[in-house]
C-alpha cells in the first residue's frame, strides 16, 4: 500500500472518518492540537503572532524534511545535509561579499546544495555496495571541511563569514500579515513534494524501490536513476534551508547546520516514515514537524531548560515508534484472553 | 602474471589491504615528521583514542547484527558525568566503586536500547537516536551547568594519567576477550548468525531477541566504561564530552571492513580501522596541516579508504569469476 | 473499536503527561521560571520593603521589569557563575530574572532563545554572543520591540547593542598575556597559543592584540609565536593539539591558552609528561587548582581571569540602569553598580563599553582561596 503510514495504530484499515482519526496522521493532528492547547495554557505569550514570529528559524529545517522523506522511503539515509547547509550558506555569503547581486546569490546557494546532493547521489549509485550512511558520513566531513577551508581563505577571520549586503535577505525575512514568507514557501514546497510522492508514478517507484529494490529493478524501474534524483532533490532543499537560515543569521560559521540531519530524520520518523523503506508518507512528517516546532516554542516561552526539551523530544520519538508494537501486543493479549 | 598475483593477494584479505594502507600512511607521515614514530607518540595515540578503540568493539558486535548505535557518546557522557559528580560532591572516591557505577549505568542504558529494539521491533537507528537526545540531555540536566574538574577527580585521575598502565591494560584485555569470544565461542557465532540471516538464525533455535539484547548491553557496558575512562584520562567531566564522536567509532568499524548490513567483520579489522582513524587525527596536526584543512583531509581519507575497499572487493569478485570460467 | 480509541488516547496521554511533567519541572527550577511582565506588576507592592532593606543600592526599584540573560551555552561553569552574579544583582533590587542557556554554543541555538524572550516581553536582554554578526537580525527585532540590548563577556557587532560589559579591555588582556609570555620565556624563545574554536570573537581579538603588541615593541623581538592551535574547547582535541605542539617544536618554552577548557587540557598534558614547557593563559581557578604551582611538578606558574560573578553583577546593574533610563548607553554616561562601585561608559575603537577591571592573577599564593569560589 503505497502512501500508507508506516505506523498503524490499529491493524485493520477501514475507510471513513473514524479510521482517518485513528490513523497515525489523525493521532498526530490530535497531538498538534494538544500541544497548542498546552502552549496557550502554560504561556500567556503563546499567541499566533508570536508563534509565527518565532517560527522561521525552525522552518528552515522543515524544507529538508520533504527530501529526507523521499530518501527514507527509498530505504536510504543521508546524514550529510547539515554540513551541506553550512557549505551552501558559506559559499552564498562569500559570493555576495564578492559582489554578486542578490538573485545570483540565491541561485548560487541553491546550486551548491544541488551539486552536493548530486555528489552524494553519484557515490551512492556508483557504489551500491556501500550503505548510504557511510557515503554521507564521508561527505558530511568533507562538506564541512570545504566550508572551513573557505572561511580560512575568504571569511571574516576565524571560522565565520557574514554577509555585508543584507537587503535581499531582509526582504525574504518579511512577513505577510502574521505569516513569514518562509511559512508560505514551506507550504508550497510541501504540497508539491507530498503530491509527487503520493500521486505520481515517480512517487510510486520510490515506494517500490523502498519495499524491494531487486523486485523494483526486475519490474523495469530505473532504480539508480531515481535514487540519484532523490539525492539531488534533498541537496537542493538543503540549499533552500541554507537560504532561509541566512535570513535569520546573515552569515555562516563552522557550526552552522550542526545536528540538523538528526533533527530532520527525527521529524520524519515521528511522522510515521519507517527508516527501513517503503512505508510512510510526508503528510505525517509535515504535521510532526509542526508539533516539534510548536512544542519547542511553547516550552521555550516557559524558559524550560533547553536540554530538557531535547530529552522530551527523544522520549516522544521512542514512544511514537513503540506505539504499534505496544498496541499489537495488547491486541494479542486480548485475543488470548477471549480465546 | 606476478603483478596480478599481488593484486589477488591484496584483495583476498581485507585485513591485509588495511595493513598496506596503514603502512603507507605511516611511511608518508614518518617521512614528513620522523618524531611521529617515537615511542611516546605511539603510546599517546593509543591513550588519546582509548575510547574509540573500546567502543569500536561494541559497535562491531552491534553492526554484526545489522544494527547501529548512535547513542554511545551520550551514554558515555551520562555515565562520565554521573561519576564525576559523585566525586565532586564527595559521595564516593573509591576508584573501583566508581568504575562499577559507571559500567552499571552503561549496562542499563544499553539494555534499554536492546529491549526496545528487539521486543519493540524498532529500527536501531531510531531507537538509539531517541536515547542519544535523552542521555545527552540528562547529562546536562544532572550537571546543572557544572563540571567535575581536575581538583574534584584528583586521585581517580591517576588511573588514566599519561604514563599509567591502566588504560592500556583495559584495552589489551578487552581486545583479547573479544577476539576469543567472536572467534571461538557459541555466543560469537550466534551474533554472526543473527546478522547474516535473522530468520535462519531463529529457525535454527537461536534466541534472536536475547542475542540482540546482549549485544546492545555489551555496547552500553563499553560506552559506560569509556565514560569512566574519559573522566580519568582527561581529568574532567563535562556534559558535552565526546559530542559527535560516535561517527568516528562507526567510521572506524566501516574502514575496518565491518558491513553495515550485518554478518561480516572481525575484531582484527576493527582494530586496524580504529588505528587508522586514530593515526589520522593524531598525525594531521603533527605534519603541519593547517587547522582549517584537517577536517577536509580526514573526510577524504575516510571516503577514499571505504571506496578503495569496494573497488578491491569488486576486482576480487571478478577474479573469482574468471578463475571459475577457466 | 474501543481498543483503537484507547490506543489513540494513550498516545495523547503519554505526550500530555510528558509535557505536564516538564511544565512542573519548569516551575520548580528557580532560575528558569519567569513571571511575565503583567503578573510581575502584582509584586510591586512587596518591592519597597526590599528596597528599604537594601538601602545601599541606589538603582533599587527594578520591580515590574524582567531582565534576561542569554549565556553562551548550557553546561559551562563560567556561564553558571556569571548567571548567578546577574541574578543576585537584579533580585537584590526586586526585579525578575530570566536566565537562558542555549542547548549548544552556537549562534543558531541563541536565535530561538532570544526570539522567545521577545515574545515574553522582557525589558532587557544581556547576551554573551557566540558570533559577532549572526545575531544582528534577531537583536534588531528585539530592539524594535523596545527591549534594551547589552552584551557581556563576548561582544556582537556594535550597532546591534547599546553597550558591552567588557571583562577587561582587549588591549589590556593582550598586554597581560604577552607580559606573562615574556616573563616565562625569559625574554626570548618560542611560544604557541592554544585557542578555543576558530570563530570565537573574543579569543580572536585577544590573539590579534597579542600579535600587534609583540610587533609594536622591540622588547618582544626575540619571542617567536610558532603556531595558533585550535582545541575547539574539547578536551580530547585540545590534548591532541598540545601534544602535537610539544612534538613539533622541541624548543617550545611557553604555551599560552586563553580558554578555560584548553588551558586545563594543556595543563594536564604538560604535568603528566613532566614537560619543562610552562603554561599560562586564562582559566577557572577550580579547574586549574591541581596544576598551579611554582615548582617543576606543576605546569602552570600563574594564570589570569576576571571574576565571572562580578561580570554578571555588572551586567545586571547595567541592565537595570538602561531600563530605568538612568543611562542611555552613550559614551560618558556613568552609574553606580551596587557595591562594585561607579562605572563610566567609554568609547573604545568606536564601540561603547564598560570595563570591569584588570584581569586578576591567580598564583600559588591565592589559588586555594579561589578554587572553591568559581
Amino acid at each position: 500500500m503505497a502512501g500508507k503510514s508506516g505506523r498503524e495504530i490499529s491493524a485493520v484499515p477501514e475507510n471513513g472518518l473514524k479510521s482517518k482519526i485513528l490513523s497515525w496522521e489523525g493521532a498526530l493532528v490530535l497531538i498538534l492540537i494538544a500541544v497548542n492547547i498546552l502552549g496557550v495554557s502554560i504561556s500567556p505569550n503563546y499567541t499566533a503572532n508570536n508563534v509565527f514570529r518565532e517560527m522561521p528559524r525552525y522552518l528552515a529545517e522543515t524544507f529538508m524534511l520533504f527530501g529526507m522523506g523521499y530518501i527514507l522511503v527509498l530505504g536510504d539515509i543521508d546524514i550529510s545535509v547539515g554540513a551541506l547547509v553550512c557549505l551552501s550558506g558559506t559559499i552564498a555569503v562569500l559570493a555576495s561579499n564578492a559582489g554578486a547581486p542578490f538573485i545570483l546569490t540565491v541561485l548560487i546557494c541553491l546550486l551548491v546544495g544541488l551539486l552536493g546532493g548530486m555528489l552524494n547521489g553519484i557515490i551512492a549509485t556508483k557504489f551500491t555496495e556501500l550503505p548510504t550512511m557511510i557515503v554521507t558520513l564521508g561527505t558530511q566531513i568533507i562538506f564541512r571541511g570545504i566550508a572551513e577551508v573557505l572561511f580560512e581563505t575568504w571569511g571574516n577571520g576565524g571560522g565565520t563569514a557574514s554577509m555585508a549586503d543584507t537587503k535581499g535577505l531582509m526582504l525574504l525575512a518579511k512577513r505577510i500579515g502574521p505569516f513569514p514568507i518562509a511559512f508560505f514557501c514551506v507550504i508550497i514546497v510541501g504540497a508539491v513534494m507530498i503530491t509527487i510522492l503520493a500521486k505520481t508514478t515517480f512517487g510510486r517507484k520510490i515506494y517500490a524501490i523502498g519495499s524491494n529494490k531487486t523486485a523494483a529493478y526486475y519490474a523495469g524501474i530505473e532504480v539508480e536513476r531515481i535514487r540519484f534524483i532523490c539525492y539531488s532533490i534533498l541537496g537542493l532543499l538543503a540549499g533552500v534551508c541554507a537560504l532561509f537560515l541566512l535570513t535569520a543569521t546573515f552569515g555562516s560559521n563552522t557550526t552552522t547546520g550542526q545536528g540538523f540531519e538528526m533533527e530532520v530524520i527525527a521529524m520524519c520518523v515521528f511522522g510515521g516514515i519507517a527508516t527501513t523503506g517503503g512505508k510512510g508518507n510526508l503528510i505525517g512528517g509535515f504535521i510532526a514537524a509542526f508539533i516539534i516546532v510548536c512544542l519547542r516554542i511553547a516550552l521555550g516561552q516557559r524558559n524550560i531548560n533547553t536540554q530538557l526539551i531535547l530529552v522530551i523530544i527523544g522520549l516522544m520519538l521512542i514512544v511514537s515508534v513503540l506505539v504499534p508494537s505496544i498496541s499489537s501486543a495488547l491486541a494479542a493479549r486480548k485475543k488470548k484472553r477471549s480465546a | 602474471m606476478k603483478k596480478k598475483s599481488i593484486g589477488q593477494f591484496l584483495s583476498e584479505s581485507r585485513e591485509i589491504s588495511l595493513v598496506v594502507v596503514l603502512v603507507i600512511l605511516l611511511v608518508v607521515i614518518g617521512i614528513i615528521n620522523p618524531s611521529f614514530l617515537s615511542f611516546t607518540n605511539i603510546r599517546q595515540i593509543f591513550l588519546n583514542n582509548t575510547l574509540t578503540f573500546l567502543m569500536a568493539l561494541g559497535m562491531l558486535c552491534v553492526m554484526l547484527t545489522a544494527g547501529i548505535d548512535i547513542s554511545i557518546t551520550s551514554t558515555l557522557a551520562f555515565a562520565g558525568m554521573s561519576i564525576g559528580l559523585l566525586q565532586k560532591y564527595d559521595v564516593i572516591h573509591n576508584t573501583f566503586l566508581l568504575f562499577v557505577i559507571g559500567m552499571l549505568i552503561g549496562i542499563v542504558c544499553g539494555f534499554l536500547n536492546g529491549l526496545i529494539i528487539s521486543k519493540g521491533k524498532v529500527a536501531p537507528i531510531i531507537c538509539t537516536m531517541g536515547f542519544m537526545y535523552i542521555w545527552r540531555g540528562m547529562a546536562y540536566v544532572i550537571s546543572n551547568n557544572n563540571w567535575a574538574s581536575g581538583m574534584d577527580v584528583a586521585g581517580f585521575s591517576d588511573f588514566g594519567k599519561d604514563g599509567a598502565p591502566g588504560p592500556y591494560i583495559i584495552l589489551v584485555i578487552a581486545y583479547i576477550i573479544f577476539f576469543i569470544v567472536m572467534k571461538w565461542t557459541r555466543f560469537g557465532r550466534k551474533i554472526y548468525a543473527v546478522g547474516s540471516n535473522t530468520e535462519a538464525a531463529r529457525v535454527s533455535g537461536i534466541n534472536v531477541d536475547r542475542t540482540l539484547i546482549s549485544v546492545y548491553t555489551i555496547m552500553g557496558f563499553l560506552a559506560g566504561l569509556a565514560g569512566v575512562l574519559s573522566v580519568s584520562i582527561y581529568a574532567s567531566a563535562q556534559p558535552n564530552m565526546q559530542y559527535g564522536k560516535e561517527m568516528d567509532v562507526i567510521a572506524a568499524c566501516v574502514i575496518g571492513g565491518v558491513s553495515m548490513s550485518g554478518g561480516r567483520g572481525s575484531v582484527v579489522g576493527t582494530f586496524l580501522g580504529a588505528l587508522i582513524i586514530a593515526i589520522i587525527s593524531k598525525a594531521l596536526p603533527m605534519i603541519n596541516v593547517p587547522n582549517f584543512w584537517q577536517n577536509l583531509i580526514k573526510g577524504i581519507i575516510i571516503l577514499a579508504v571505504v571506496l578503495l575497499n569496494v573497488i578491491t572487493q569488486r576486482t576480487m569478485e571478478r577474479q573469482n569469476l574468471l578463475r571459475r570460467e577457466m | 473499536m474501543k481498543r483503537k480509541l484507547l490506543s489513540v488516547l494513550m498516545t495523547a496521554a503519554v505526550c500530555a503527561s510528558l509535557m505536564a511533567g516538564c511544565a512542573a519541572a519548569g516551575t520548580a527550577a528557580p532560575a528558569a521560571d519567569a513571571a511575565p511582565a503583567k503578573e510581575a506588576a502584582a509584586e510591586e507592592a512587596e518591592a519597597p520593603a526590599e528596597e528599604a532593606a537594601d538601602a545601599e543600592a541606589p538603582a533599587a526599584d527594578a520591580s515590574g521589569a524582567t531582565y534576561a540573560l542569554v549565556t553562551k551555552s548550557a553546561g559551562n561553569p563560567f556561564m553558571e557563575r556569571m548567571a548567578s552574579g546577574f541574578q543576585e544583582a537584579i533580585e537584590g533590587a526586586g526585579g525578575t530574572v530570566v536566565i537562558q542557556n542555549p542547548e549548544s554554543a552556537t549562534p543558531d541555538a541563541q536565535i530561538p532563545v532570544i526570539q522567545s524572550l521577545i515574545s515574553q516581553g522582557v525589558s532587557s536582554i544581556a547576551v554573551d554572543g557566540n558570533d559577532a554578526n549572526a545575531l544582528s537580525a534577531v537583536l534588531a527585532e528585539a530592539k524594535d520591540a523596545g527591549i534594551k540590548i547589552l552584551t557581556l563577556d563576548s561582544d556582537v557587532a556594535p550597532d546591534s547593542r547599546t553597550v558591552y560589559c567588557n571583562q577587561a579591555g582587549v588591549q589590556q588582556i593582550g598586554q597581560t598575556l604577552m607580559d606573562a609570555v615574556y616573563d616565562l620565556t625569559g625574554g626570548e624563545g618560542q611560544y604557541a597559543i592554544l585557542s578555543a574554536t576558530s570563530q570565537a570573537t573574543n579569543q580572536n581579538a585577544w590573539i590579534d592584540a597579542m600579535k600587534a603588541i609583540s610587533e609594536a615593541d622591540s622588547k618582544y623581538a626575540k619571542i617567536e609565536l610558532v603556531e595558533v592551535a585550535y582545541g575547539d574547547d574539547e578536551p580530547q582535541k585540545s590534548t591532541d593539539q598540545t601534544q602535537a605542539l610539544l612534538q613539533n617544536y622541541p624548543d617550545l618554552k611557553v604555551i599560552c591558552a586563553p580558554t578555560t577548557v584548553g588551558i586545563a587540557a594543556a595543563a594536564k598534558v604538560l604535568q603528566d609528561q613532566g614537560s619543562s614547557v610552562k603554561l599560562t593563559g586564562l582559566g577557572l581557578p577550580s579547574e586549574m587548582a591541581e596544576y598551579i604551582g611554582d615548582d617543576d611538578a606543576h605546569s602552570c606558574p600563574y594564570m589570569y581571569l576576571w571574576n565571572p560573578i562580578d561580570l554578571g553583577r555588572l551586567a545586571g546593574y547595567t541592565s537595570m540602569a538602561l531600563v530605568d533610563g538612568s543611562i542611555t548607553g552613550a559614551a560618558g554616561d556613568s552609574f553606580t553598580a551596587g557595591d562594585l562601585g561607579d562605572y563610566t561608559i567609554e568609547e573604545i575603537d568606536g564601540s561603547t563599553q564598560i570595563i570591569l577591571g584588570p584581569p586578576f592573577k591567580f598564583d600559588p599564593s591565592n589559588i586555594d582561596d579561589w578554587k572553591t569560589v568559581y
